[in-house]
């Protein structure tokens, strides 16, 4: 994925045909992060009628909604992505650029969790067998597309 | 000199009100970013600046804290305001919380 260029429009990005399917396999499995996962505190221990609980719960369920219902509209826009000789190209506006990121990362956090959230940095390894090379490669994959919207942005 | 006289009636003491200062009332809350290790540095710095409107240095700051020390306390609100930057935080799937600040 190759940025191309930056203008008013947004981001204009080259797409190999690989990458672009890489791209549509990975939105199909948004969310992925379990509902639960999110906490408003650390601190605080779970109440069953905890009003601000429920209403981030429902504030990211609703969020969910509308990111689940733009993949579905991303993936079925014949228009989005255009064919060039090599692949297609395709442009973002700035905020579809969160949106994506937003979405890649969810993907990416989930799909760590599905692997025992394992904690690389202190040196905790990933055993990679049958069950667990699945997670791990749709979360490099979300990694690097991030990787290539985040230097895009860096660029702007 | 006139010796002064003494009030029959003395004033009645009125106790001061009781008053709590704005922090007994409303004691401000920590919005605090925890690490998690899978999100990517240049991310983390991202959404800083997009949710706090910070430059990327400060950015940079805290996203190192976070990385560095496992978390990182990024503002103080009020219940309301700091409710919504944990939301915007979670929005982007960084670990985010908000905590009461005693």
């Amino acid at each position: 994925m190759k940025l191309l260029r930056a203008d008013r429009e947004g981001f204009h990005f080259d797409l190999s045909p690989r990458e672009k399917r890489l791209l549509f396999d990975l939105l199909k499995f948004y969310p992925r992060v379990p509902a639960a996962h999110q906490r408003l505190s650390r601190t605080a221990q779970p109440q069953p009628n905890d009003e601000n609980q429920r209403l981030l719960d429902d504030a990211v369920t609703a969020h969910r909604e509308e990111n689940k219902r733009q993949i579905l509209a991303w993936l079925n826009e014949p228009e989005r992505f255009k064919p060039t000789g090599a692949g297609h190209r395709f442009t973002l506006s700035a905020p579809q650029m969160e949106w994506l990121l937003q979405v890649l990362n969810d993907v990416r956090v989930g799909s760590w969790i599905a692997l025992g959230s394992p904690d690389t940095e202190a040196g905790e390894k990933i055993t990679l067998d049958e069950r667990t090379a699945p997670h791990f490669w749709v979360m490099e994959m979300a990694g690097f597309f991030e990787s290539a919207l985040l230097e895009a942005l860096e660029g702007e | 000199m006139a010796a002064t006289a003494t009030p029959a009636v003395r004033p009645a003491v009125r106790p001061e009100d009781e008053t709590r200062s704005r922090d007994d009332i409303d004691p401000g809350y920590l919005v605090i970013c925890w690490n998690d290790p899978v999100n990517l540095m240049a991310y983390v710095t991202h959404v800083f600046m997009r949710v706090f409107g910070w430059n990327k240095q400060k950015a940079e700051f805290h996203m190192l804290q976070v990385h560095r020390q496992g978390k990182s306390v990024l503002t103080r609100e009020s219940l309301e305001k700091a409710e919504f930057y944990v939301h915007q935080l979670q929005k982007y799937t960084l670990h985010a919380t908000m905590e009461p600040d005693r």
